[in-house]
């Protein structure tokens, strides 16, 4: 996995180049949004975190650049700058996510896994998450490489879930996403399929985590 | 020990309106009342001639009874002719004639002495006889030679009774014109003031931090010189505020930079082992770099929610319970961390307002609520509609705050003595600083845990 990072500031550079190679990544570090597009033209990444204070040219004419060439690369804005004008302003430009200074690597770590994990959903129609996979193309799921039996509306729920992991998904957006499977489901009935899906995962990493009066979230399993 | 001198009480200087009430009804009552006077005195000055007119016939009919023969003239008054005379109801009438030495000769020998002038006019004057006010007329005339002088007198009940018919004729007509001009001049003024009332309406009912421009067209001319300095002196005062929240937001911003380097710096450090020995001193570190980043946030939102051209023609509407919905996913792993259960009661609410404001208020009332509430506490945050309003709520099972620091918990880096965790004391000056600019209300009391539940109640959007 290969991370372009494009960040002026040399302290804040340095320690994220440093931390992602100790969980394996490939980092490259541009200091100036020219420099970023000369990376991103000739290289190939699987993701950008983009800093939008940037010397000239901002962090967001970076990300315009990348999409109106048609570069789908997640990017993940990493700035100063909070509020959700900013915010709003960032994925409009076409980021993916957005967090704010100060934040922990391990954080920074997990918005990558599942940007990442995003994408892959659509380039490969192939979704993975702590030990499991989903082929959406073939619409077969293994767990920690055992094939992992689900039905329709299992299936619809736990991609669901995985995609938005690590955010919430409320039982409403739940009720939508099977609409397709079920018109009339009821927030009672994905109460049903969630834990009937708990029990097929009793092997796994993950968990389901209940969320009092919202909805789930997809956890790691602690031990 | 010297005596407390209290300062000459100062005087309220005379308002506007008031300046030209009694600058207009002054003048306007005293030519009216002076007006009714002269009226006054003219009418009975008439009337006192036409009575003197019939005074003085009474003379020459005195003059008629005196028989002019040879060589001396005489007076031949029959008793049925002094009779009709003296007949002057309401009056009583008196008369004497008297002849050149002074002798009279008919009539009531008791009158004042009277000389009149020789001549052919009857004279009046005013006079008391018997103690009472009397219309006197003489008299002197002269037949044949002779010399005599006639005086008539009456009291002046006829007299007094026109006056005191003129009087009510007149003015009870003025007493109404004086009450109708002081109307119109009270009604006049007030009409005209309106103007200077409608701008001072308009600069009453802003809010504090609303300094927008007063609208001058429409203003009369005369104030509009004193507005457009006042105008001048919001955008000084406008400008001077940007520029300080624009220093406070820009530090803050500054500052997170290096403060993301040195988290990172330190992550590393902890992962490569270096505390391993000392956990307790990454821990400090750990919490100290986590208060910094806490209270550059919050002094860039305050920063923000106080500059922020907050005109309600900007406000958009806001789905309360999705900003609920999206607490969920902010705080989950910070309630987890404490091992605090973080629930939801989410119905349909919807207002007008910043979205990211209000977003921001909530997310102050939960973190606070985190902060505050010990491991293994409940903390829940609701949502609802009611009776035209929207509300959101946050309730904890901490330790409440005791009511002696209710009213300080808005101010500006106010912490309770002695509270746990690392707050920065701006997080709920923050919330009422928004709650102010949506023109909603917050409530705290205490939550069925004995904790403290926090509502914000908008107006609802129908």
């Amino acid at each position: 996995m290969r991370i372009l990072i494009v960040e002026d500031d040399n302290l804040v550079a340095q320690g994220l180049k440093q931390g992602l190679q100790q969980l394996g990544y490939t980092v490259d570090v541009a200091r100036s949004a020219e420099e970023a597009e000369a990376f991103a033209v000739g290289e190939d990444f699987d993701i950008t975190l983009v800093d939008i204070g940037l010397p000239k040219a901002d962090g967001l004419h970076f990300i315009r650049q990348l999409r109106a060439r048609g570069n789908r690369l997640p990017a993940l804005i990493l700035t100063a700058r909070d509020s959700m004008d900013d915010t709003i302003k960032g994925l409009d430009a076409g980021a993916d996510d957005y967090m704010t200074k100060p934040y922990r690597l391990p954080e920074v770590a997990a918005r990558i896994r599942a940007l990442i994990r995003r994408s892959n959903a659509v380039v490969d129609a192939c979704l993975h998450h702590d030990g499991i996979r989903m082929d959406t193309r073939s619409h077969t799921a293994t767990l920690n490489g055992e094939p992992l039996d689900l039905t329709n509306r299992e299936w619809a729920i736990l991609e669901m879930l995985l995609m938005a992991s690590p955010a919430v998904v409320s039982k409403d957006k739940l009720v939508q996403g099977l609409a397709g499977w079920d018109k009339d489901i009821t927030p009672n009935a994905i109460e049903v399929h969630v834990s009937r899906l708990r029990q097929k995962l009793t092997t796994g990493t993950i968990i389901i985590r209940t969320v009092r009066g919202i909805g789930y979230r997809v956890d790691a399993a602690q031990n | 020990m010297q005596p407390k001198t209290n300062p000459p009480p100062q005087r309220e200087p005379l308002s506007l309106r008031q300046r030209l009430i009694l600058a207009l009804l002054t003048p306007l009552i005293v030519i009216l009342a002076s007006s009714s006077i002269f009226d006054y005195q003219l009418a009975k000055k008439t009337a006192n001639r036409a009575h003197d007119q019939a005074l003085a016939d009474n003379v020459f009919d005195l003059e008629s009874h005196i028989k002019r023969q040879n060589p001396s003239p005489t007076l031949d008054l029959t008793e049925e002719a002094e009779a009709m005379l003296r007949s002057n109801a309401p009056d009583m009438l008196y008369f004497s004639v008297s002849d050149s030495s002074g002798k009279v000769l008919a009539g009531d020998t008791d009158l004042p002495k009277t000389h009149s002038q020789k001549g052919e006019q009857v004279e009046f004057r005013d006079g008391i006889y018997q103690d009472k006010a009397v219309r006197i007329a003489s008299y002197r005339a002269n037949i044949r030679n002779q010399e005599f002088q006639i005086v008539v007198l009456e009291t002046t009940e006829k007299r007094q009774q026109a006056s005191s018919r003129i009087l009510t004729a007149m003015v009870i007509p003025n007493l109404a014109v004086i009450l109708a001009t002081m109307l119109a001049v009270i009604f006049g003024v007030r009409q005209g003031l309106l103007p200077l009332r409608e701008v001072e309406h308009d600069i009453a009912v802003r809010s504090a931090n609303d300094l927008h421009e007063i609208e001058l067209s429409g203003t009369p001319s005369e104030i509009r010189p004193m507005l457009h300095r006042l105008n001048e002196l919001f955008a000084l005062v406008r400008e001077s505020v940007e520029v300080q929240q624009r220093f406070i937001a820009d530090a803050a911003h500054q500052l997170r930079t290096p403060l993301a380097g040195l988290q990172t710096q330190l992550d590393l450090a902890t992962s490569e082992g270096a505390f391993s020995n000392n956990v307790e001193r990454l821990q400090l570190i750990e919490e100290s770099t986590a208060r910094i980043g806490h209270l550059l946030t919050q002094l860039l939102t305050y920063a923000r929610a106080e500059t922020s051209n907050a005109i309600k023609a900007n406000f958009e509407p806001v789905q309360l319970n999705l900003l609920a919905e999206n607490s969920a996913s902010i705080f989950l792993d910070a309630a987890l961390a404490k091992n605090i259960d973080l629930g939801f009661e989410i119905s349909p609410a919807t207002t007008l307002g910043f979205p990211w404001m209000l977003q921001e208020a909530l997310s102050n009332l939960i973190d606070n609520a985190i902060r505050y509430t010990p491991p293994g506490g409940i903390i829940t945050v609701r949502s609802s509609s009611a009776d035209k309003q929207a509300c959101i709520e946050v309730e904890d099972s901490g330790p409440g705050i005791p009511d002696e620091h209710l009213k300080h918990v808005f101010e500006r880096f106010y912490r309770i003595p002695g509270s746990p965790g690392h707050g920065c004391g701006l997080g709920l000056a923050i919330v009422s600083e928004i709650v102010q600019l949506h023109g909603a209300r917050i409530d705290l009391e205490k939550s069925p845990q004995s904790g403290l539940r926090i509502r914000i109640s908008f107006q609802a959007l129908a």
